[in-house]
């Protein structure tokens, strides 16, 4: 029979070594799983970011037809970049007009779902949002929201609603990212 | 800095490069050799839509309607030459077939390589170019990908790595409504306004020419009459012989013009009320007031042609010219032609003349006492100028001249040797 030496110290560090892989295989099954309800934010810029989208989101359906249009813009404005204002500004007009047309009194409560797409200053949130009561024109009380939200000086700020194409493309992406590819045949 | 740089790009794509004026080529229709518009261009200003195209569909049936708009310019030809705005451009750019960029006839100068420029400008560093190019190794450059993006075979969304950039981009064309770098041209655009951007908001719209229903006006013009003659003495002597009197002559001149006939015809129309039944059961039926035509009616207009000038003169002939030198002179040392032209009216005479209810004009020249001191026959000349007619302002016809000649023997007593 042939004898192996074995020093001390392998053994430490063998011992090391198990208990921190043991470790590691707690703590990853200790982290929260995604659901959808839950936010899938990994890192305090996408807790800020996604944080942005919900206070924004919150401003812009709060619909109190009683109000000026100028109350509502500002509340909107305070949660936007100045570009993001100025395009909510643009179509504001209208948009007013059939709130009021329609005795909007509309609250929302908003959640963050998922970041959908980044880049350095920029990320896309998928929002869920939830109204106490439909807007004109609308039966839904609750629907999906696609924004932008944009690093500036003052923090994250909200600059736009995606358009119906760039929504479009990020869902096809992410369909062609996540679709499982069957093995074994 | 970035958005320093895309609005020099921008204002560079502004410069119009000179573009000659061809038959085939419309902008020469738009610009002058110097690359300046052309003065007889008519500014239609800024026309603004809510296209949906450019609509922002928002959650829960809402959506932010964004301004398209357009200054746009009319050719003497009738074609329409659209500049949006940088944001509209872009937007028309996405969407080539909705916005009617399609039908366009390209940018000014080089077709839409100028709108490939723009896009490559405005939202080129906002696409996955590595991505793009694994995807799609058949486009070698960018503006491969923009051309295929612009003839509506590519789809830009997918490959869109940045978001910002929309929103930058809209708020330099509200900042700065100068800020139209694309000359877009539409054939014919004021015959077919309802298809180009903008619409027929302030198109000119060439008249079509009104469908005759009555007979072409017609113009009968009939001779005048006119005359210019001696009328006394009977025998006029030469003032030398007549050292007393020193007579002369009268001339008389005379035009007589008859009138102008113009006939036209007035469609006339009568004013009928029109019913349709109502739409609801039981309504009221629904009327309007409608002109249909009823005839043609006829106007006869004896328009005058009034005397503008009336001249006359009076000319020795060449035969009584040269009888005077040779003949005359043979018997009569140093004979002469003393006067041989007379300015008679105006100078030694005067004219006056007038038009009477009928239309009918005349006028009536005279020159008295005319001191002809050479014998022999003087060819009288009577030119006549009329005004020409007008109707309602408008001309009917043009000014006549009239003429008319005449002679005057003018006689000398001579001696004669009786054997």
């Amino acid at each position: 029979m042939k004898e192996i030496p074995i020093s001390k110290r392998n053994i430490i560090v063998a011992i090391i070594l198990a208990v921190v892989i043991a470790l590691g295989i707690i703590a990853i099954q200790a982290l929260p799983l995604y659901n959808g309800s839950q936010p899938s934010v990994s890192n305090q810029e996408d807790n800020l970011a996604s944080k942005a989208a919900v206070s924004a989101l919150q401003a812009f359906f709060h619909v109190n037809y009683r109000n000026e249009k100028e109350t509502w813009l500002n509340d909107v404005c305070a949660e936007s970049t100045p570009t993001g204002c100025q395009l909510i500004t643009a179509g504001a007009d209208a948009m007013w007009s059939k709130f009021q047309e329609g005795k909007a009194d509309v609250t929302a409560t908003v959640t963050s779902q998922e970041k959908v797409a980044e880049t350095a200053t920029e990320q896309v949130w998928k929002m869920l949002v939830a109204l106490s009561a439909p807007l004109p024109g609308s039966n839904k009380i609750q629907d999906t929201a696609y924004v932008v939200v944009v690093k500036t000086d003052n923090g994250w700020k909200f600059d736009r609603f995606l358009l119906e194409p760039e929504i479009k493309a990020i869902l096809a992406r992410q369909a062609m990212t996540v679709t499982p590819v069957k093995e074994g045949k | 800095m970035k958005k320093f740089i895309l609005v020099l790009t921008l204002l560079a794509l502004l410069i119009p490069s000179a573009v000659h004026a061809q038959e085939q080529n419309p902008w020469g229709e738009v610009f002058d050799s110097n690359g300046n518009l052309r003065s007889d261009l008519t500014d239609l200003g800024v026309t603004t839509e809510h296209p949906d195209w450019m609509s922002v569909d928002l959650p829960f049936g809402q959506s932010l309607n964004l301004n398209a708009d357009y200054h746009r310019y009319q050719t003497a030809n009738g074609n329409i030459v659209v500049l949006p705005s940088a944001s509209t451009l872009f937007f028309m750019a996405m969407n080539p077939q909705e916005s009617g960029l399609a039908n366009s006839v390209g940018m000014m100068g080089n077709g839409y390589g100028g709108l490939i420029t723009f896009l490559g400008a405005v939202a080129g560093n906002n696409i996955d170019w590595g991505r793009l190019s694994a995807e799609h190794p058949e486009y070698k450059s960018p503006d491969q990908f923009w051309g295929a993006v612009l003839n509506g075979q590519q789809d830009v969304w997918t490959y869109f790595s940045g978001w910002g950039f929309i929103t930058t981009l809209l708020q330099m064309s509200w900042n700065d409504t100068a800020l139209r770098t694309a000359y877009l041209m539409y054939l014919n655009g004021a015959q077919n306004c309802a298809s180009i951007p903008g619409g027929c908001s302030g198109v000119v719209t060439p008249t079509l020419p009104q469908p005759k229903i009555c007979p072409d006006p017609t113009v009968s013009i009939q001779q005048p009459t006119i005359s210019i003659q001696k009328t006394a003495p009977s025998n006029p002597l030469v003032v030398g012989q007549d050292t007393e009197n020193r007579r002369g002559a009268d001339v008389i001149a005379k035009v007589s013009i008859p009138p102008v006939i113009f006939t036209w015809h007035e469609p006339i129309y009568e004013d009928r009320e029109v019913c349709e039944p109502s739409t609801v059961v039981g309504g009221v039926p629904v009327c309007r007031t409608e002109s249909f035509f009823k005839e043609c009616r006829e106007h006869v207009e004896h328009l005058p042609d009034a005397v503008a000038s009336l001249q006359a003169t009076a000319a020795l002939d060449a035969a009584s010219q040269a009888w005077i030198t040779s003949k005359l002179g043979q018997t009569h040392y140093g004979a002469y032609v003393h006067q041989a032209n007379f300015t008679l009216i105006p100078g030694l005479g005067s004219w006056s003349g007038g038009c009477d209810g009928g239309g009918t004009c005349t006028a009536t020249g005279q020159a008295l006492k005319v001191p002809f001191a050479d014998p022999g026959t003087f060819n009288l000349r009577l030119n006549v100028v009329t005004t020409g007619t007008r109707f309602m302002g408008i001309s009917i016809t043009q000014p006549r001249q009239l003429s008319a000649d005449g002679t005057l023997q003018v006689y000398v007593t001579l001696p004669a040797l009786v054997p």
